[in-house]
């Protein structure tokens, strides 16, 4: 090899070195973060890129005259869109359509069909295409309207619980209780077929038709309804109001995570880490380190791991344990362990090859230069030109 | 009432679920490859105040392609090659920049965050104002492999560019970042003392 490439290597990895031993990452990440999420969430080709819509249309302008028929056929096989509310605000996959006080909530979409939430029932449209959407019933009463089209041409599909209702063009009314598992549908147009674990064959149902089901076992109680018996002692024992429990479950179910840890506070933290599930507690140990409470952080996870030994989830609180000891504290020796910990639970896990980079550094940052130079090895077999590649090459070159 | 949703799965699932625009997808995708993401964008340009706006225009173009992503399992070099495209974007447009605010030269200097100057930092600041003189794809190629240490394939990849014209533009950076160094004697100082590659510049 050339001996000016090793050296120009050699001063790559140097200066490598020096741009990690920075100390801006971390706020730079949480800075671009925001604004990121807050783009995704007004997102429009104008809230995206502002600087550049004057060029943009003037190019686009051009093009429409040439391309109008192109354009055409493109929003034909566009996914279709849609409007929620009587204000009709822009609708979003995936998130959750409820009505607030008496109202039912329209839900309008640019293709002409129409779904109508009654107070109390709650859905989210989880997928759409050019042919229809994939639309989840979470619970109570709703009405559709999907517009007539070819049947060839129509994609709509209703998940409730268990149960799916597979549809063309049609009208009808459906209700799920989720406690109870059942389903009740009344067609006033058209066709749908349902399907579920509970049938033997898919059932059809015509115009004027009704159909009640239900996927609940015979037993009395079944083993979800007995968690939740048994997670509403656990929760009466150690005195957590309901309202309080409630909160930080719908928080944390909404995506709130900040709001979710601040209601599990309220509610009192140890409590609730005593009753909530393993990706529950995942969930508010990530929502501690990103605000920066590695301290709180640090117990959610290590009860997770008490609770839930030899879970995904307990693997996964070790890796996080490893970057708070490593990020927060620079007890580098610790997050050593955590990382060689999530990579014993999960030796094929998705934190893999990021639980052995970290573990490398954190040998090399306690000190510990033989066991960093083996991982180093490890890694740089495993992933040569992975994100930890290049310390790996500075330390073996050492 | 809306309210987003939290998305939960494994990373083929993030893919599908970016691809649908499942908006709780997109701070877990931002969550698991901003860092990578900041270090690309660091070692192409150095310390730079800019690096927060770009690190977001990486990702938000990352969305909006995500259906172009055939390989899961590349995720991290497809990423690393649309960070050197928005890298690439802003040293234009900051030498176009230059050009035009020529009279007012503090308003065009690259935006280098201000800190104590210690020695690796004055280092860093030469290097990268050795970079800034270089035309912008021989300082991309100079960094993903040097830096980055990406092997030449990679380096190709993520410069977009056929694996010739790569080694071209790298062989001329070599020669003008030697050179370059050679007249500055702070990197001399810092760059591996005594390596053949500080001797040949000695000479």
């Amino acid at each position: 090899m050339d001996p000016t490439k090793t050296d120009l290597n050699s001063v790559g990895g140097s200066i490598a070195m020096a741009l990690q031993a920075e100390t801006h990452a971390s706020a730079e990440i949480r800075v671009a973060r925001g604004s990121f999420l807050d783009a995704v969430a007004s997102r429009s080709p104008a809230a995206v890129h502002p600087a550049r819509r004057f060029p943009l249309r003037l190019a686009f302008a051009g093009t429409l005259v040439v391309a109008g028929g192109l354009g055409v056929f493109i929003w034909m096989k566009a996914p279709i869109s849609f409007e929620v509310g009587v204000a009709r605000t822009k609708g979003r996959l995936g998130d959750v359509v409820e009505p607030q006080g008496a109202d039912p909530e329209p839900l309008h979409f640019s293709e002409g069909s129409k779904i109508q939430v009654a107070p109390h029932g709650r859905l989210r449209v989880l997928a759409a295409s050019s042919k229809g959407a994939r639309v989840l019933v979470e619970r109570g009463d709703v009405d559709v309207d999907i517009a007539h089209a070819d049947k060839r041409t129509k994609r709509w599909n209703f998940e409730a619980g268990p149960f799916e209702v597979r549809v063309t063009g049609t009208r009808f009314h459906l209700f799920f209780e989720p406690q109870s598992q059942s389903l009740h549908l009344a067609m006033r147009e058209g066709q749908v077929v349902v399907t579920a674990p509970c049938l033997e064959v898919p059932r059809v149902l015509s115009a004027g038709g009704r159909l009640d089901l239900s996927c609940q076992p015979a037993e009395p109680i079944n083993s979800a309804m007995m968690e939740t018996a048994v997670e509403a002692r656990r929760t009466e024992s150690i005195g957590l109001p309901g309202p309080a429990k409630a909160r930080w479950k719908d928080f944390l179910g909404m995506g709130r995570m900040a709001e979710a840890l601040r209601a599990a506070d309220q509610a009192g933290l140890e409590g609730v880490c005593q009753v909530a599930t393993a990706k529950e507690l995942l969930q508010l140990g990530d929502a501690a380190r990103l605000g920066h409470r590695g301290i709180k952080a640090a117990m959610i996870l290590r009860i997770l791991r008490q609770r839930f030994p030899r879970s995904d989830e307990a693997a996964t609180a070790a890796f996080a344990l490893g970057r708070i000891a490593f990020e927060d504290r620079r007890s580098y020796g610790e997050a050593a362990g955590y990382f060689s910990t999530y990579l014993l639970e999960e030796p094929q896990g998705p934190l893999m090859g990021d639980a052995l980079g970290r573990l490398m550094e954190s040998r090399q940052k306690a000190g510990d230069f033989p066991a960093a130079r083996a991982e180093a090895e490890k890694y740089a077999r495993r992933f040569p030109t992975g994100p930890y590649a290049d310390l790996a090459r500075v330390i073996l070159s050492r | 009432m809306v309210t987003p949703l939290t998305f939960v799965g494994d990373e083929k699932a993030l893919m599908q679920a970016l691809a649908a625009g499942h908006p709780g997808a997109a701070a877990v995708f931002y969550d698991s490859h901003a860092s990578h993401v900041q270090r690309t964008l660091r070692s192409v340009l150095g310390p730079d105040e800019d690096i927060p706006d770009m690190l977001q225009e990486v990702f938000i173009r990352a969305l909006d392609r995500i259906t172009e992503l055939r390989e899961v399992e590349r995720v991290r070099a497809w990423l690393t090659s649309i960070a050197i495209f928005v890298a690439r974007a802003h040293i234009r447009q900051r030498t176009r920049r230059r050009w035009l605010w020529q009279f007012s030269p503090e308003r065009i200097s690259p935006k280098m965050i201000d800190q104590p100057a210690t020695e690796v930092r004055q280092a860093l600041r030469e290097v990268y104002a050795l970079l800034d003189e270089m035309p912008v794809n021989e300082r991309m190629a100079f960094v993903s492999r040097f830096i980055e240490g990406m092997t030449l394939l990679d380096g190709a990849v993520a410069c977009s560019t056929s694996l010739a014209t790569f080694k071209r533009r790298l062989s001329r950076s070599e020669k003008r970042f030697l050179s370059g160094a050679a007249k500055r004697p702070s990197l001399a100082h810092w760059l591996e003392d005594g390596t053949r590659w500080t001797q040949q510049k000695q000479i």
